[in-house]
């Protein structure tokens, strides 16, 4: 305890915001700003207490990109089994504007066999054998709905709220409400797999109108996660420790000049940060002493899981480092259709497509679920399974899906949730969802009030408009928490 | 911000929901209801040229604007600060005007004048140079969410948009009056049909992030009205109009009324984006390169052509049935029965329909058994055309790297719009009354004087007329306000684009009319404006710490001080290349893609330039990709291209430590900066270190400055051999010296590191 506050009156004193001294004068206004904070120093990371105690320390956040068919998944419809192959009947598109290549596909069922498992007895394919061992770990959302039929549009919306870019992602508002739990890594982090920078990048993990140091940082494959974390090629690490302390002298004379400007000092200290996150960077992400059990358990083994288990071996241990938000983007796969890398997004060859990408991250989150459980950290996490929307219980190119914003799975688990329970459901083909729905604004509401965040207080003044992470929307869905 | 703190504060107290508690808030003179203007928000009201006021230290007082600072400085039983020091000043005001740190020789010029005109001879200097402009074009492209890219997932480049760069530089530059700046960029294409270099100005609409991909073609054309309207609204008149799209505004008197009809301006407006451009160097090296590619690829291009072309038709059905219910109407329409919304449509859809769109047909009939045009043969022909097309990609380092021969223009396909409705909670797809063009009728009783061309409907020239009329109460009083924060850290309003209720105070609102009514007074002159800040007192005084003054105002709102400041990411890139005699010193011209690090993982969003020059171009020329914002200047809170960037935020970040300490690039330009100061100080450990200190600072070292450092070059000394003792002998030496006595290189590698660290000191990243 002693240690802990020495280290919270450090970070108190570690980062400075445009040169103000109150809290009320950060931008925005500074949701948590009070009179008693007045004239101290403002880091704009330094931990904030939530609105009410937390049920969660940090959320790692699985976005399935490309939007994978949660029909073939989770939501088992045994009427579109036997209406397969036959025109969709006109009463389950009521309500629906449907964009169409080639026409409304005939219903399609992909060969898959389904089985109960756990005690709550919920229903899985046999594409996620893994995951399926968790059943009683799980809260279902079967009546996931959203805005869009194209992904960025909607993937923009899953992150941050909008259909158009600009307004913070979700990760950015927890960062800004609850300050960072380790100053040696960032507070938000996003991983991905595949070769490259997920598409349309940064605008996923953006700080919109909040200030810059709330985004997420993107950790980068390889033993250097972050640009520019390892010192030039040319300098020796004991070159840049006597640089530094060059650095530190001639920075504490000028802050001696301007004792008022509170940004100076804390840019003394930034430096000092940052040869600690040197260090503690690749440290977080480097898996060499993790034993082959685990890496087994996360499917390292295994080439067709490799990448994807080692993204969440990684976020496991920034989630044991006190990292507060871990986003995982699920990459392209080679094996996912025959002509170019492609991500869940099977409008043709569902069976191929799902079958690589199901192999890719079956093993993977199911490992996630039980090292979390094993390390005592499921009950202080939130792990969700989400995508921008779902897909069609129509097919389309003889053999795929298109996209399906109005009815699809997604689920959570973890602390303070419902575990082993099913919320909401679709209609008999599983293509819309009925009675109450929960839309991204929902589920947004409800991460955040696991983190202790009520989202209607969550504010932050921005042109002279109150915002907040659910626009003017979402409302925490109480059914699923326990 | 108390008063929107307050407001925080009492639905945090209360556990209201904010939305309850902000429609609850009454604002805090109690003018809550009544309709009349003269209880709307102070700068809502007509402008009126204030007395100016008397003071009691008179010869303080340069110009007016010094006499209504000073006289709240007094009110407050303060004094100004003293003169800064002319060093200092001309460090500060060469950041401010250019953006840029002076050159020693500059800096020596000034302190050196002894003619009276000294000030005066150094701002017209500033003031003249295309530093300015580019400076100033910054800070306007911030406003007009300035990218060289669309945004969303594919991100494509959009091959014009550096031509609006280059016209708000050169707008800047000729000191073009703001009303007209405005009204070009606004209505352009109206104004002077046919004129490339006016149309181009429409760049600012152009901007709005978009995606091609969209299936909802109707969606799509509400999205794009609602970002071009939100954006003039913030830009231009410092109005947060957007939020009366979902309902009326909470706390300015925006109906939704007032929004759509404001929209209703933009109904027809529609992209033209391959229009010839006039033929300069720029598009004669365009047409070359793009010769070349379109020889080499001659044969593969005429092979897919003969594959698709037979089946052309039926592609462009397919693809046309892919977007939604709503769009198809438009899109299966017979032409001769387009209502101008439909025509809209239709341009959209030829706009964004490309051949590989077609290829898609060609796919399904192929591999989809289900398509009642599938044939087994086809599969052949696909698996040929995507060979052909694997092939094409071979020669993309062909197609040229930078340019275009043609400009966007926003444009009307028609004199008559589209209707506009309000929309119930801003969904589209709940039409309520329909509106016609309309100035929110809070602001003015004026009514557009709409007087449609054979072409366009003339709405956007109406908008722009009044926008940059002396009447409107806002536009002036929105833009001298931004100007002053520019300079003084903080705008008169300190919500630079939200002058409603919602926003702040002005903390000196009769310094704000002088401002603006001298402004318009003067034409709308820009420069003047500048000159007027820049010869002040109030900008002369020193930026030295005062107790009386920070305990009596800690927030500076009065500028009894002159306000430190960080500089922006662009000014620190920019003058490391001055510093590191780098700059290439080039104005406009499509923009440039400098080396990232290796890890940044961009792909072909990032290809490097071949030409090294465009490694050093100013940081404005650096391409803008939506969705990979440039690495070297992300971590300093550069602008946010997705929407209006109003303020650059100041956030201190171990990021920041990061990238100025460990990019190769910058510890490149510290290798150049060393060697340059051993080219210029003699090879004399003190003379380099005070020539470090004139090039980066514009002053000597001090003496404690002074021993530090020589210490430091014999205590690293030991540091860097014990490294080079490894046997690999990988030191960085300095660069671009060149000498007939040899360098002893543990030496030279001391003095880079001793240069990095004063490259990395507080006193670099500030302007005082």
């Amino acid at each position: 305890m002693g240690t802990q506050s020495r280290r919270e009156m450090l970070f108190n004193a570690l980062y400075g915001v445009g040169g103000m001294t109150l809290a009320a004068q950060m931008p925005g206004g500074g949701i948590f700003a009070t009179p008693a904070l007045a004239d101290t120093f403002v880091d704009p990371l330094a931990p904030k207490a939530p609105h009410f105690p937390a049920k969660v320390k940090s959320v790692i956040w699985l976005h399935m990109q490309g939007a994978p068919s949660t029909l073939d998944l989770y939501d088992h419809k045994p009427e579109l089994i036997r209406l397969a192959g036959q025109e969709v009947p006109p009463s389950f598109l009521s309500g629906v504007k449907t964009s169409t290549q080639g026409g409304v596909g005939k219903l399609f069922a992909s060969n898959r066999t389904w089985k109960q498992y756990g005690e709550s007895g919920a229903w899985f394919s046999d594409l996620v054998p893994n995951i399926a061992q968790h059943a009683d770990k799980l809260t279902f959302i079967k009546s996931s709905t959203t805005i869009g039929a194209t992904h960025d549009i909607s993937i923009l919306k899953l992150n941050t709220g909008d259909l158009r870019p600009g307004r913070p992602s979700l990760g950015a508002w927890v960062t800004y409400a609850l300050g960072s739990a380790n100053h040696d890594l960032p507070a938000y982090v996003v991983l991905y797999s595949g070769k490259r920078e997920p598409r349309s990048g940064s605008v996923n993990w953006n700080s919109g109108f909040l200030p810059a140091v709330y985004q997420g940082v993107p950790f980068r494959s390889g033993a250097s996660p972050i640009l520019n974390l390892s010192h030039p090629e040319l300098m020796g690490l004991q070159e840049q420790r006597d640089d530094l302390d060059l650095l530190r002298r001639l920075n504490a004379q000028d802050a001696a000049e301007h004792p008022e400007n509170t940004e100076l000092q804390a840019r003394l200290r930034s430096y000092e940060l940052a040869y600690r996150m040197e260090g503690a960077a690749p440290e977080a992400v480097d898996l060499a002493k993790e034993p082959d059990a685990i890496k087994s358990l996360y499917g390292l083994d295994d080439p067709a899981s490799k990448d994807y288990g080692t993204t969440l071996l990684r976020a496991r241990r920034l989630v044991e480092r006190n990292v507060r938000f871990i986003q995982v983007v699920s990459g392209e796969l080679e094996a996912a259709s025959n002509s170019e890398a492609r991500d869940w997004d099977a409008h043709e060859d569902l069976e191929k497509n799902h079958g690589a990408h199901a192999k890719a991250v079956d093993k993977p989150v199911a490992g996630l679920l039980t090292d979390l459980k094993q390390r005592g950290l499921l009950d202080t996490t939130l792990v969700v399974w989400t995508s921008e929307f779902g897909r069609t219980s129509y097919g389309q190119s003889g053999n795929g899906r298109d996209h399906n914003p109005w009815g699809y799975t997604q689920w959570l688990a973890g602390g303070g949730v419902k575990a082993g329970t099913t919320f909401g459901e679709t209609d008999e083909i599983g293509l819309q969802a009925q009675g109450k729905k929960v839309d991204t604004y929902d589920l947004h509401a409800t991460v955040l009030q696991q983190l202790g965040l009520d989202h209607l207080r969550t504010i932050y003044m921005h042109d002279g408009r109150a915002e907040r992470p659910t626009v003017v929307y979402g409302a925490v869905v109480e059914e699923l928490l326990a | 911000m108390k008063k929107s703190l307050k407001r925080t504060f009492l639905c945090v107290l209360l556990g209201l929901s904010t939305a309850g508690a902000l429609a609850e808030d009454k604002p805090l003179d109690g003018d809550a209801k009544a309709p009349s203007r003269s209880r709307l928000p102070y700068a809502w009201q007509p402008l009126q040229r204030p007395a100016v006021p008397s003071v009691k230290q008179a010869d303080w007082v340069r110009a007016p604007i010094d006499a209504f600072v000073l006289a709240k400085i007094e009110a407050n039983g303060l004094t100004p600060a003293p003169e800064a020091d002319r060093a200092t000043f001309i460090r500060r005001a060469t950041l401010d005007v250019w953006g840029l740190i002076p050159s020693p020789e500059e800096v020596a010029a000034f302190v050196n004048d002894a003619s009276p005109d000294a000030y005066e001879k150094l701002v017209d200097r500033l003031l003249a140079s295309p530093r300015y402009g580019e400076r100033q074009a910054r800070r306007w492209l911030d406003l007009a969410r300035y990218a060289d890219s669309t945004g969303f997932q594919n991100d494509p480049t959009r091959p014009n948009m550096w031509r609006y760069r280059d016209y708000v530089i050169n707008s800047f530059n000729e000191d073009k009056p703001y009303a007209q700046f405005i009204k070009e960029q606004l209505a352009g294409d109206e104004i002077a049909p046919g004129n490339q270099s006016i149309m181009v100005a429409t760049g600012f609409l152009a901007g709005y992030p978009d995606n091609y991909n969209s299936r909802d073609l109707v969606d799509r054309k509400y999205q794009i009205a609602t970002d071009i309207t939100d954006t003039v609204g913030q830009a231009m008149l410092g109005t947060t109009v957007g939020c009366a799209r979902c309902h009326d505004h909470k706390f300015d008197k925006f109906s939704q009324k007032d929004y759509f009809s404001l929209q209703a301006f933009f109904a027809n407006t529609s992209e033209a984006m391959k229009l010839p451009a006039a033929e300069g160097d720029v598009e004669r090296e365009y047409k070359k390169e793009q010769a070349k590619y379109q020889e080499a690829t001659k044969d593969i291009r005429a092979q897919r052509k003969a594959i698709l072309e037979p089946i052309r038709a039926e592609a462009e059905k397919y693809h046309k049935e892919r977007y939604l219910t709503d769009s198809r109407e438009s899109i299966f329409k017979a032409k001769d029965e387009w209502t101008p919304f439909d025509r809209w449509i239709n341009h959209r859809l030829e706009n964004v329909t490309t051949d590989n769109d077609l290829s898609q047909y060609l796919r399904d009939i192929a591999e989809n058994k289900e398509n009642p045009a599938y044939k087994p043969e086809n599969e052949a022909k696909w698996a040929e055309y995507k060979k052909l097309s694997e092939e094409l990609k071979k020669f993309d380092r062909l197609k040229p790297a930078k340019g275009s021969d043609t400009f966007t223009s926003m444009t009307e396909l028609g004199p008559e719009s589209p209707p506009t409705y309000v929309f119930f909670g801003g969904n589209h797809e709940k039409p309520l009354d329909e509106v016609q063009p309309a100035f929110p009728v809070a602001l003015t009783d004026e009514k557009p004087v709409i007087a449609p061309s054979a072409t366009s409907s003339g709405r956007r020239t109406a908008l722009a007329n009044w926008i940059a009329s002396p009447s409107n109460p806002l536009t002036a009083r929105v833009y001298v306000n931004r100007v002053w924060n520019e300079y003084f850290d903080k705008g008169i309003v300190a919500t630079v684009s939200d002058f409603g209720k919602g926003g702040e105070r002005p903390t000196n609102p009769e310094l704000l009319d002088y401002l603006a009514t001298s402004f318009i007074d003067s034409g709308w002159d820009i420069k003047k404006l500048h000159r007027q800040i820049l010869l002040s007192s109030v900008y002369r005084q020193s930026s030295a710490h005062r107790d009386n003054v920070r305990a009596a105002d800690p927030d500076n709102k009065l500028l009894a001080v002159f306000p430190a400041k960080r500089l922006d990411a662009e000014e620190i890139r920019d003058s490391l290349l001055v510093a590191s005699g780098k700059l290439v010193d080039k104005v406009g011209g499509p923009s440039v893609f400098p080396p990232v690090p290796s890890n940044l993982n961009a792909g072909n969003m990032w290809q490097v330039s071949k030409d090294p020059q465009d490694f050093n171009r100013r940081s404005i020329y650096v391409f803008t990709r939506r969705s990979v914002p440039y690495p070297l200047l992300e971590p300093f809170d550069m602008a946010n291209a997705q929407q209006v960037h109003s303020k650059r935020d100041v956030t201190t970040t171990p990021l920041q430590a990061l990238t100025l300490l460990n990019n190769d690039v910058v510890y490149e330009w510290s290798q150049a900066l060393a060697g340059r100061i051993i080219r210029e100080g003699g090879n004399d450990p003190s003379a380099e270190i005070d020539r470090l200190y004139e090039i980066l600072f514009a002053r000597a070292p001090t003496d404690s400055e002074k021993s530090l450092l020589l210490g430091f070059l014999v205590s690293h000394e030991r540091v860097i051999k014990e490294k080079a003792a490894d046997g690999k002998f990988a030191i960085a030496v300095p660069i671009g010296f060149k000498s007939s006595e040899p360098l002893d290189p543990i030496r030279a590698a001391v003095l880079v590191d001793l240069v990095h660290v004063v490259v990395n000191s507080n006193d670099f990243a500030y302007r005082f």
